[in-house]
């Protein structure tokens, strides 16, 4: 047992106490096991992989059902029964071990099972379990006294991402024991991410085509470097494996071109360290570079690979350009902007020629000199009304369309294009509001291509 | 069946029909299409019609497999190699479409169609429409994955299985337990449970599971999330990969997902061609060919491109308004079907009636051209023969002008295109449209053309040349009409071209050096009015030209002369009406404006009642016998913002029951029947968001529309 022990902590650096309290708690064949424990800790820590492999290293019989995936309670239900049964599903029919649609179906089918197969010591781990607190509400409860209620020896183990306190339930009479998986430290995730070292050098050979050796201590050279830039910002340990392998490439680049030695670590330094600070910023976007066809050239593009990305990405004006909308509808858009961003007492005054005149007041003095946290434009869009829409449209239209169907279909059209949102009911035919959703820098671009002057039109900016 | 349906409340009642089931209604294979079912099939015009239909939609099926051709292929080819090394994160592609919805279902059942020929026959596509929630695209996903290749297997395996083929899965037992246990039946199952980073290169024979989102901003952002969460769970066993079709940009992907989620995929980004673009290519290779003898004239053509450009971006659109225009064109009766290709006009003449013929001849441009030559000889037309004999001819003749048209327009085209400030236009649309309209070579906008063509350089003409000339020898290669024509063009293009080559662009100089060391001599005397004078006058006498711009002259020369020969409007030509239809009455049905329908409505119901007792004199008159929504419409018009219903009342009463008037107006009594007619259409009114009640006046209503 000892050896299984050893050989979890190898794979799994940093977890040494997590591991010795499970195996406490599973470990022990002639124990009973608990009923119910309870794992907590941020995501990537480890938690469903040391949970799945112990279970698999004690073989003990268990059913890993992951929340996500359950929408109904049915699903959940069934899914733990056939995997604890072994039940294999006929794909032709589709079948499950048995039906269940309520905790009681389930209690009964888990004892109807444990006739046909030995139950005892088995474990049902539930992944995700935060889920729960959407699902049934009987379901939490059930399942921490899923021991005394079934009569048999099952514990379930939970795994989450939020502290048990945030489950708010009634009748809290029994609580798991709990686990908590820490926020790895930096030295733990170098640690982890040098176990990838085999991988990485099979994925470095894909890459140059060649032979091409590193060794392990360059390895580790680059991913102290890769770290000191990356752990202030990001703790995941799957954003770090996926930025350190991207980014690994470009280290080697140098090397490969002969252009440094692999040991002149400070000339690779200087020729990373823009890289890195780059890719900081497509940090969780994951956007490869778009395919190419050879290899040769993959390299070259995957240079500036964090560059057309960022480009691709935050550039309001890229996007702005790529979006290619009818005449009419940036003109609706705009209409929409203005709407949402003046309010509606001002638009006689805007939009109308002989609107009189504007007596001035003191409040209008005063107002003149609000912050700049008080413009409309800062504060966020406010909701219009259909109505509103179409005549700021036909407004600041200058040729006169007549009013058609296909004008209202790009109505709903930006609205699927999430330009606009609706912000009445659904159902409502009557009264339709909506919001804009772009932002100035976006608009002033859309009304550039129309030549359409929309400063003139906000009343922040008269 | 109506005592079925006989209820206390309203209700909508399904009955069941005992047709067949869906699925073996499609395999029923259909008679010849449409054509047996069609009341107009032995019709001559719709035969003519249906034959170019069909030759345009066999086209435009190769041009979009070809547009789609090149990032679908690369598409494919990633997407088939996405898993070739291991995978931690789910491969997804991102498709950016461009936001003309419509013509996406094209692009994404071809993209379907590839993957399943080249990469996996496991393709599921979800749309959001029937994604309301993670059960329904669950339960869709793995059914589509699971029934399909079900079906595919009893195809092949016939009778062998019989129950196997009756019994689908149930859609409610569609889970991702059943796809695993069903993938794992296909290509055996995967190795143990790995918990460590997942490693596992996909073994050979493992087909790809695709899911295809055509439309991701409509997709709800938590379904999307919880989707992505499972697969990338299941993704040890299961190898997907995610096709996102995205009408924006890459952002909004990221919009919609958060940090936990969006670290589980890996982008790969996919552009497709500006929707721009693939209208000119339908209309350059589709449209403006001589295959296509049917023709859209210059107010039409605006028409359709101005709903392109400025409502919806879409090309199906653009190509089901050009069918209309064809339907409409030619239903308007069996001489429409001369419109054909110079092949089939002889069986086309021949199977023309007299009556046929006479319309022909009440075609405007026929008239003049029967009036015109020779009045006396009108009694010849009556002849059926001679008047079949004579529009051979001429038809043979328009051809030879369409085909010459078309050629010298694409000529037009490669010298004006690119001109600063483009004043004919970038597009070879827009030059269409005008020469369809109007004498182009007349135009003010040509003679800029070519006067900014008279300052281009030597490289720069060179260049244009050499291209028209290319244009010419593949038109000489592929079309044998106007061949005389166009070789002469070209040969006098390629003489024009060498002798611009071998050109010097320095002046020469020789004669002149005598004179102007004498100018030189008389500056010397002059005082500074009289040099001012001088330059002037110097400035305005010609410049000297060297050889370069003396051929340049005389080429502009030419090719004007040329393009004023070809490029003449298709009005001018007798028989033009076969060809080019220019009728913008059908703008009406082209453009749903649905609230101009409203108000003729009720404004002039005879429009569509087509009754004879509301015939109108005047727009303003309002008859009784008029429907009571009308008669309360038209007078709400004379109303301002806010309608007084007594008011109304009495001149709907006074309208409809006219003779009452003689009483005293204050203690008429209302007939509780009009008075209920009333209450009836002004609800009716309502009804239609026309009036609404007011809250601040009682006994008020307030007008919601404004304007004609």
């Amino acid at each position: 047992m000892d050896s299984l022990v050893n050989q979890l902590k190898m794979n799994f650096p940093g977890r040494t106490y997590q591991i010795e309290r499970l195996f406490s708690l599973f470990g022990y064949k002639n124990e009973p096991f608990v009923s119910s424990v309870f794992i907590y800790g941020p995501s990537s820590t480890g938690k469903s992989a040391v949970v799945g492999s112990l279970l698999d290293g004690l073989e003990i019989r268990n059913a890993c059902v992951n929340l996500v995936e359950c929408y109904s309670s049915k699903v959940l239900f069934e899914s733990i029964l056939n995997q604890l049964s072994g039940h294999k599903i006929d794909p032709f029919k589709g079948h499950p071990y048995a039906k269940c649609d309520n905790v009681m179906d389930f209690i009964f089918n888990l004892r109807k099972c444990a006739d046909e197969v030995d139950l005892n010591k088995s474990v049902i781990v539930l992944d995700k379990a935060e889920r729960l607190r959407n699902m049934d509400y009987n379901l939490l409860p059930a399942f921490l006294k899923l021991k005394e209620l079934s009569g048999l020896s099952v514990s379930v183990i939970f795994i989450s991402e939020i502290i048990f306190e945030k489950y708010y339930f009634k009748a809290r009479t029994l609580e798991p024991i709990k686990i908590h998986f820490s926020q790895y430290t930096r030295e733990e995730l170098w640690e982890i991410l040098r176990l990838d070292f085999d991988h990485v050098q099979n994925f470095i050979r894909n890459n140059f085509n060649e032979n091409f050796d590193i060794n392990e201590e360059f390895f580790s050279n680059y991913l102290n470097l890769f770290l000191s830039v990356f752990y202030r910002v990001c703790r995941d340990l799957s954003e770090l494996r996926h930025m350190s392998k991207l980014n690994f490439v470009k280290y080697c680049e140098p090397v490969f071109k002969k252009e440094c030695k692999l040991e002149d670590s400070m000339g690779l330094w200087r020729h990373i360290a823009p890289i890195l600070k780059a890719s900081l910023e497509v940090l969780y976007l994951r956007i490869s570079p778009v395919s190419q066809e050879g290899k040769q050239q993959s390299v070259e593009i995957k240079c500036d690979g964090a560059r057309t990305v960022k480009q691709f990405t935050f550039s309001k004006e890229s996007l702005a350009q790529f979006l290619e909308l009818p005449f009419y509808a940036k003109y609706l858009l705009i209409a929409a902007y203005l709407a949402s961003y003046n309010p509606p007492k001002e638009d006689k005054r805007l939009f109308m020629k002989y609107h009189g005149k504007k007596t001035k007041r003191m409040k209008d003095v005063k107002a003149k000199n609000i912050v700049s946290e008080q413009l409309n434009t800062q504060l966020g869009p406010k909701p219009f009304g259909f109505e509103r829409l179409v005549a700021i449209f036909y407004a600041i239209l200058e040729e006169k369309v007549d009013f058609n169907s296909n004008l209202l279909v790009q109505i709903s059209t930006l609205v699927e294009l999430q330009l606009l949102s609706m912000v009445s009911d659904n159902c409502d035919l009557d009264s339709r509001k909506y919001k804009c959703c772009v932002s100035f820098e976006f608009i002033q671009i859309i009304s550039k291509t129309v030549d359409f002057n929309i400063t003139k039109y906000l009343v922040d900016f008269n | 069946m109506s005592d079925t349906t006989v209820s206390v409340s309203k209700g909508v009642f399904v009955f069941k029909n005992g047709g067949t089931s869906q699925h073996k209604r499609v395999r029923k294979p259909q008679p010849d299409g449409e054509d047996s079912c069609n009341i107009f099939s032995n019709k001559l015009w719709y035969q003519s019609y249906n034959r170019n239909w069909k030759i345009l939609e066999k086209k435009l099926k190769t041009l979009n497999s070809n547009m789609f051709s090149s990032i679908l292929s690369s598409l494919v080819e990633s997407i088939k190699h996405s898993h070739n090394t291991p995978v931690t994160e789910i491969p997804t592609a991102t498709l950016l479409t461009g936001i003309n919805m419509p013509d996406h279902s094209a692009l994404f059942s071809t993209l379907s169609r590839e993957i399943r020929k080249n990469v996996t026959p496991h393709v599921a596509t979800l749309h959001a429409e029937d994604s309301q929630n993670l059960k329904y695209v669950i339960e869709s996903t793995v059914n589509q994955f699971v029934n399909q290749t079900l079906e595919d297997d009893s195809d092949m395996e016939d009778c062998e299985n019989e129950d196997n083929k009756k019994s689908k899965v149930r859609k409610s037992s569609c889970t991702f337990s059943l796809l695993q246990a069903w993938y794992e039946k296909l290509y055996g199952p995967p190795g143990l449970r790995i918990f460590f980073p997942v490693k596992r290169k996909m073994r050979d024979g493992h087909k790809l599971l695709v899911v295809i989102f055509p439309d991701f901003e409509s997709f709800n952002d938590k379904i999307i999330q919880d989707f992505i969460l499972i697969v990338s769970s299941y993704l040890n066993k299961l190898p997907f990969v995610l096709v996102f079709g995205v009408a924006t940009s890459v952002s909004a992907v990221h919009k919609s997902l958060p940090y936990h989620v969006s670290s589980k995929i890996s982008v790969q980004i996919f552009n497709s061609q500006p929707s721009t673009t693939y209208l000119n290519n339908v209309i350059e290779n589709i449209f403006f060919t001589d295959d296509c003898p049917f023709h859209l004239g210059g107010k039409v053509f605006n028409l359709f491109t101005d709903i392109f450009l400025f409502y919806d971006l879409s090309v199906k659109g653009f190509i089901k308004n050009f069918k209309f225009a064809m339907l409409e064109h030619f239903s308007f009766g069996n001489s429409m079907a001369l419109c054909t290709n110079s092949r089939n006009l002889k069986k086309a003449l021949e199977q023309l009636t007299h009556e046929d013929l006479e319309r022909i001849q009440e075609l405007p441009s026929v008239k003049k051209f029967i009036i015109n030559p020779s009045p006396e000889k009108k009694s010849k037309f009556a002849d059926d023969d001679y008047f079949k004999n004579l529009m051979y001819e001429k038809f043979q003749e328009f051809y030879a002008y369409l085909n010459s048209f078309h050629l010298f327009l694409k000529c037009l085209y490669v010298l004006v295109s690119d001109l600063p400030k483009s004043p004919l236009g970038k597009q070879i649309r827009e030059l269409y449209s005008t020469a369809t309209s109007k004498n182009i070579t007349k135009t003010s906008e040509f003679e800029e053309c070519f006067k900014l063509i008279s300052f281009q350089s030597k490289d720069e003409l060179y260049e244009k040349i050499s291209k028209v000339c290319k244009i010419l020898e593949k038109e000489i290669e592929n079309n044998k009409m106007n061949k005389n024509v166009t070789e002469e063009f070209s040969e006098r293009l390629i003489n024009y071209i060498e002798r611009i080559e071998n050109a010097t662009t320095v002046i020469s100089e020789s004669p002149l050096k005598p004179q102007e060391t004498e100018e030189n001599l008389v500056i010397g005397k002059m005082d500074r009015r009289q040099l001012k004078e001088k330059l002037l006058e110097m400035s305005k006498k010609s410049k000297l030209m060297n050889e370069y711009e003396k051929i340049r002259l005389e080429l502009i020369e030419y090719l004007k002369k040329t393009f004023e020969q070809y490029l003449q409007e298709p009005s001018s030509r007798s028989f033009h009406e076969i060809f080019f239809f220019n009728d913008m009455s059908i703008k009406k049905q082209i453009i749903g404006s649905h609230r101009a329908a409203i108000h003729a409505a009720l404004n002039d119901p005879q429009y569509y009642l087509q009754c004879n007792c509301c015939k109108l004199q005047n727009e303003a008159t309002i008859l009784p016998s008029m429907p009571d929504v009308s008669i309360l419409y038209k007078l709400h018009l004379e109303y301002g913002k806010l309608i007084n219903l007594y008011d109304w009342l009495q001149s709907f009463l006074s309208i409809v029951d006219p003779d009452d008037n003689n009483e005293e107006v204050g203690k008429r009594v209302v007939k509780p029947e009009l008075q209920a007619r009333f209450t009836q259409a002004v609800a009716d009114l309502e009804y239609l968001g026309f009036i609404k009640s007011s809250k601040r006046k009682t006994d008020f209503v307030v007008r919601l529309t404004w304007g004609g």
